[in-house]
């Protein structure tokens, strides 16, 4: 499913050039699901984000359901991100002006799925948000946000789904109902998962474990 | 994107209010462009038919001949109001003793089509104006004749054969500078009674004038029309043709309104440049999440081009109805201290507007949206925009480009348009280089400043770039109002001088030189301040080289050299306010039989300098060679000569006295008693002209003052939008600050510091900018001398400071007074 070969990126900074992945190697089955853990600052991001064709690398190739986004046009990867690809991110990324329900209803009307709505309510419950469809981002805490952004990674059932610490804000509970959630996707559409999380428990339940140090990536 | 997606995203859009602020810079702007530019437009056509009253009519027809009347038939069915004027010299007579030659003006029934008609009961009693004429058997007379025929109010004076009893005093005409029938005094009578004096035999000298009055259209129409059919003696003259003293001073206004309409089309384009700026940085974030959801960069132009597109079309027809309805407002409310009569103003107006909005959004809205649809989604999420900012160097300069031909195209000028661009580079030349200084220096000052200082100057750096912009948005907002305001005041101040409230406001000609002591008695006698007599002589030009000049009657075509009769003088240096064009000015002790002429002098009797002139005065002939030739300043209240010689050559021929003294409004029945002291006198009243010009003055003034105002709230607009734009940067920043702890005093001092050096500078760059553009316009287009104007640099970055700084502070005072979560909650 994803297969990265010699992954490099560099990003000029004031002070010259900054490498911050050097030469990545890595595989995952359609399927599975893969955990990335690391320090931070190490470059996890940084990896899931070109895994998730978000942003083009320096150096090296990545593969994508037998797709290399390397060689894809911005426009392309945009294609492939709507049909394929959810991603949370680590700092949600939600619309202020829109509700929570709005936000979640986004992709499915991207991709001109007819019945968002409903289905936006049913991943909004689902992550225990059922009351709250009508806020807005500015008035929900932090792991609501997260949810709300879960939610919206959710509702297409891609077929990769890219999760930057989905319960870094979380209490114990809600944390592992929405990791419960996440297997129950990998398990029931064989959703693909590749998380970022320095939950090591997290980590355990992922069929492959990676861990990230300083721009190198060792593991299986 | 399927297209009830855009229309749902644009309608969240709009319920979010980032549409709105947006949708209100844009309506705003475009309702200043339409409302400032139909203003001016209709205040220039008000402005025009203000010259027209030197005319008497928007278009005259004269001719030797009595004046077809097909034409008057045709002139009709064109809309166009008609009046008809004839002008002869004749005698009047009172009684065997009593006869004077006068030149007689007949009018008819509406007379004048424009301007006013003054005139008075007694020869020099109050003037009263408007809505009269002589009836049929009746005259009014200059006041003046009163004592040279030696009769009152209600007497009799007999004209041809016809009798004709005085019922007024006809103290001044709309047209005398341009219908001048001989040279006698006034006589004003009615046309019905022409046939019955008899005094019209063939070949006799007279004018026949059809004035005509109505829209400029059906004026241009009959023009068109009648133009082919002129005969010989026969010509059309119009407003643009007459040339009334005032005529610069309404050159000037208009050249000022064209102004202040550029610089509203240029302020309010720099108010949805800001607005767009903040709308596209505030859509940052929604487009790379759009993206990051698999949105393609087409269905993002779609989207952002659809939603400019709508709200260009909402903004730009709300924004000509709430313009026009602000010049209605103006009109109305203005109304009754207008000058005239506003005309219409068309669709230029609108469609200034119109454009102006689509040039900003496609070149200053539209480019970063487009930049963004194309950038990956990480990158924007970063803010990283490294490639984006490229091409905005690119944008910039054809969006300006873009205004710079609106200006062009609003103006029509290239000096005004280049003179305004002038002034804008130098500012944003300067505003550069000063946001570079700002910005390495700053860290330097904040290493020994207090903490409020470190503060300030580490968020001037922080935003260096967009401080940059904006401190050149302020000041080029603050640089035009400058500019229009420094414009306004030399112009005004320029027309109040040429019209002194203390200096000599009557003109006495023909004083023969045994009546001096006469004279000398009655000033003496009532307090009057003697002035110099200047020595007057008439003659008339016959020939030019030997070669002899056809008389006036003579002359068919218009322009031709021919006699020409004046006044002269003598006089031993050039008189003030004449300048030399050609030659040279003679020694005081000269003998040479020389003369120095005026220009327009010169070309009616087709002489240059080395010309040999024969010359008539009297009966005596006297021959000159051309010296020099001279402007005259015609706007100037002194005593002007078409004709100078040295001492030496006229001291030989009789000659008359001419001199000018002040009288103040009561004083004005004097005159009745002058003119019975010395009835040979010709008195000039100036005071009724300087009145005349000063309401004209007074009233252009004050639309000036108007348009100024009008301006400078735009201004202010701008401003406030440039600080608005700024906002949601320093007001998180404010917020963290607050935050970890910072007090109230060393936010808000911060803010004030920032604000106050940003307004301070940009008022400076302003002061600057606006110098330069006064220099250029002051001398180029409004032909006056260009004077430094000191205050405006010490004006400049105080008012800068102090506006931006109330505005930027006052904008930002909810970040004192909010909790500091509260404000960090909505970012
Ligand atoms: N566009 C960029 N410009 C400059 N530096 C960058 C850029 N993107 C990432 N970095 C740097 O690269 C490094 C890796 O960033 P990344 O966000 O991938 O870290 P991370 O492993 O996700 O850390 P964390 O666990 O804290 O989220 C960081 O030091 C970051 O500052
Ligand atoms: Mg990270």
């Amino acid at each position: 499913m994803i297969k990265v070969n010699q992954l490099l990126k560099t990003v000029p900074t004031a002070d010259g050039d900054l490498t911050i992945l050097r030469g990545i190697d890595l595989s995952i089955a359609a399927g599975a699901s893969a955990a990335i853990v690391g320090a931070s600052g190490s470059g996890k991001s940084t990896l899931l984000g070109l895994l998730a064709g978000m942003d083009v690398a320096s150096g090296g190739e990545v593969w994508l359901d037998g797709v290399c986004i390397s060689s894809l046009d911005e426009d392309e990867r945009a294609r492939l991100r709507a049909e394929k690809v959810g991603f949370v991110f680590q700092s949600f990324q939600l619309l202020p002006a829109l509700t929570a329900r709005e936000n979640v209803m986004l992709p499915l009307e991207l991709a001109g799925v007819s019945d968002a709505r409903q289905i936006a309510e049913r991943f909004l419950a689902e992550v225990g948000l059922r009351d709250r469809l009508d806020h807005y981002p500015t008035t929900l805490s932090g792991g609501e946000q997260q949810r709300v952004a879960i939610a919206r990674a959710f509702a297409r059932e891609p077929a990769v789904l890219f999760a930057d610490e989905p319960t870094g804000n979380l209490d114990t509970r809600t944390g592992e109902r929405i990791v419960d959630l996440l297997f129950e996707l990998n398990a029931r559409v064989s959703t693909t998962l590749v998380l970022v999380t320095h939950d090591e428990r997290l980590a355990g339940r992922c069929d492959q474990r990676f861990s990230m140090t300083a721009g190198e990536l060792s593991g299986s | 994107m399927r297209q009830a997606l855009t229309w749902k995203l644009l309608a969240r859009e709009w319920r979010s209010g980032e549409l709105g602020i947006l949708l209100m810079a844009l309506v705003l702007a475009v309702s200043v462009v339409v409302g400032v530019s139909s203003f001016v437009t209709r205040l220039q056509s008000a402005l025009l038919s203000e010259s027209a009253r030197f005319l008497a009519a928007d278009m005259v027809v004269v001719s030797r001949a009595p004046v077809p009347t097909s034409w008057v038939t045709a002139a009709e069915a064109m809309t166009l109001r008609s009046t008809e004027v004839v002008g002869f010299p004749s005698m009047a007579v009172a009684d065997i003793d009593h006869m004077a030659l006068v030149s007689i003006k007949a009018v008819s029934m509406g007379y004048p089509l424009r301007g006013e008609l003054q005139w008075s009961e007694e020869p020099y009693g109050a003037v009263r104006s408007g809505g009269a004429i002589p009836g049929q058997g009746e005259v009014w007379l200059a006041p003046r004749l009163f004592a040279l025929l030696d009769v009152n109010l209600g007497d009799e004076i007999i004209v041809g054969e016809q009798p004709l009893v005085i019922t007024g005093a006809v103290r001044g005409e709309p047209d005398a500078t341009t219908a001048v029938f001989g040279f006698g005094p006034r006589l004003l009578m009615n046309t019905a009674d022409i046939p019955a004096t008899g005094v019209i035999q063939p070949g006799s000298r007279v004018e026949y004038r059809l004035l005509l009055g109505g829209d400029a259209d059906s004026v241009a129409e009959f023009s068109e029309w009648v133009t082919p059919s002129l005969g010989q003696g026969q010509r059309l003259d119009s407003v643009e043709g007459a040339q009334p003293s005032i005529g610069e001073t309404l050159d000037r206004a208009q050249g000022f309104l064209l102004l202040a309409g550029s610089l509203a089309v240029v302020l309010a384009a720099a108010a949805i440049t800001l607005a767009s700026r903040r709308f596209g940085e505030r859509h940052t974030q929604y487009v790379a999440i759009l993206k990051s959801l698999g949105a393609q960069s087409r269905e993002i132009s779609r989207l952002y081009g659809r939603s400019l597109f709508w709200i260009g079309m909402m903004g730009t027809v709300a924004g000509c109805i709430l313009g026009w309805a602000l010049q209605e407002t103006f009109i109305r409310v203005l109304g009754a201290i207008l000058p005239v009569e506003p005309g219409a103003a068309g669709s230029k107006p609108v469609l200034i507007g119109a454009v102006t909005a689509a040039v900003c959004l496609i070149f200053f809205a539209w480019p970063p949206l487009r930049r963004l649809g194309e950038a990956s989604p990480l990158r924007v999420l970063r803010a990283d925009l490294s490639v984006a900012d490229a091409q905005r160097k690119r944008d910039f300069f054809v969006g300006s480009l873009a205004i710079v031909g609106l200006m062009w195209w609003y103006s029509g000028s290239a000096v005004v348009t280049g003179a305004v661009i002038a002034g804008l580079c130098v500012v944003m030349g300067l505003g550069f280089i000063a946001a570079r200084i700002l910005l390495s220096g700053g860290r330097s000052v904040g290493g020994f400043a207090g903490s409020i200082w470190r503060v300030a100057l580490a968020g001037l750096q922080r935003r260096g770039r967009a401080n940059a912009l904006q401190m050149v948005i302020f000041a080029m907002a603050i640089m035009l109002m400058l500019l229009l305001s420094v414009v306004r005041t030399s112009l005004i101040g320029q027309w109040q001088a040429q019209l002194p409230s203390n200096a000599p406001n009557h003109f006495l000609l023909n004083l023969a030189p045994e009546e001096r002591p006469k004279l000398e008695d009655f000033f003496s006698n009532n307090d009057i301040r003697a002035e110099t007599l200047y020595p007057m002589t008439r003659g008339r030009v016959i020939s030019v080289n030997d070669a002899q000049l056809p008389k006036w009657e003579e002359v068919m075509e218009d322009g031709s050299p021919r006699q020409r009769e004046a006044n002269f003088t003598w006089s031993e240096s050039l008189p003030t306010g004449n300048e030399l064009l050609q030659g040279e000015w003679w020694s005081a002790d000269t003998q040479g039989a020389w003369v120095s002429i005026e220009e327009e002098f010169a070309r009616d009797i087709g002489a240059e300098v080395g010309d040999r002139l024969t010359l008539l005065i009297g009966a005596d002939p006297l021959e000159v060679t051309v010296q020099s030739v001279r402007s005259v300043d015609w706007q100037s209240m002194r005593p002007n000569f078409f004709m100078v010689f040295p001492r030496k050559v006229l001291e030989a021929f009789p000659g008359m006295y001419m001199t000018s003294f002040r009288l103040l409004p009561e004083q004005k029945s004097l005159l009745n008693q002058l003119v019975r002291v010395l009835p040979t006198v010709t008195v000039i009243e100036l005071d009724i002209v300087i009145r005349e010009m000063r309401a004209v003055v007074d009233q252009v003034a004050r639309a000036l003052e108007l348009v100024l105002g009008v301006i400078l709230m735009a201004g202010g607009l701008v401003l406030i939008s440039g600080v608005r734009s700024s906002l949601d940067g320093r007001l998180r920043e404010s917020a963290l600050l607050r935050a970890v702890g910072a007090r109230k005093g060393l936010v808000l001092g911060a803010l004030w510091i920032e604000f106050l050096v940003l307004g301070g500078l940009a008022g400076l760059l302003a002061g600057v900018g606006a110098e330069v553009a006064a220099w250029s316009l002051q001398t180029q287009v409004f032909s006056m001398s260009w004077t430094p104007t000191p205050v405006m640099w010490v004006l400049g970055p105080v008012l800068g400071a102090l506006i931006v700084g109330g505005l930027g502070v006052w904008s930002c005072r909810r970040v004192v007074n909010v909790p500091p979560i509260v404000i960090l909650r909505e970012f």
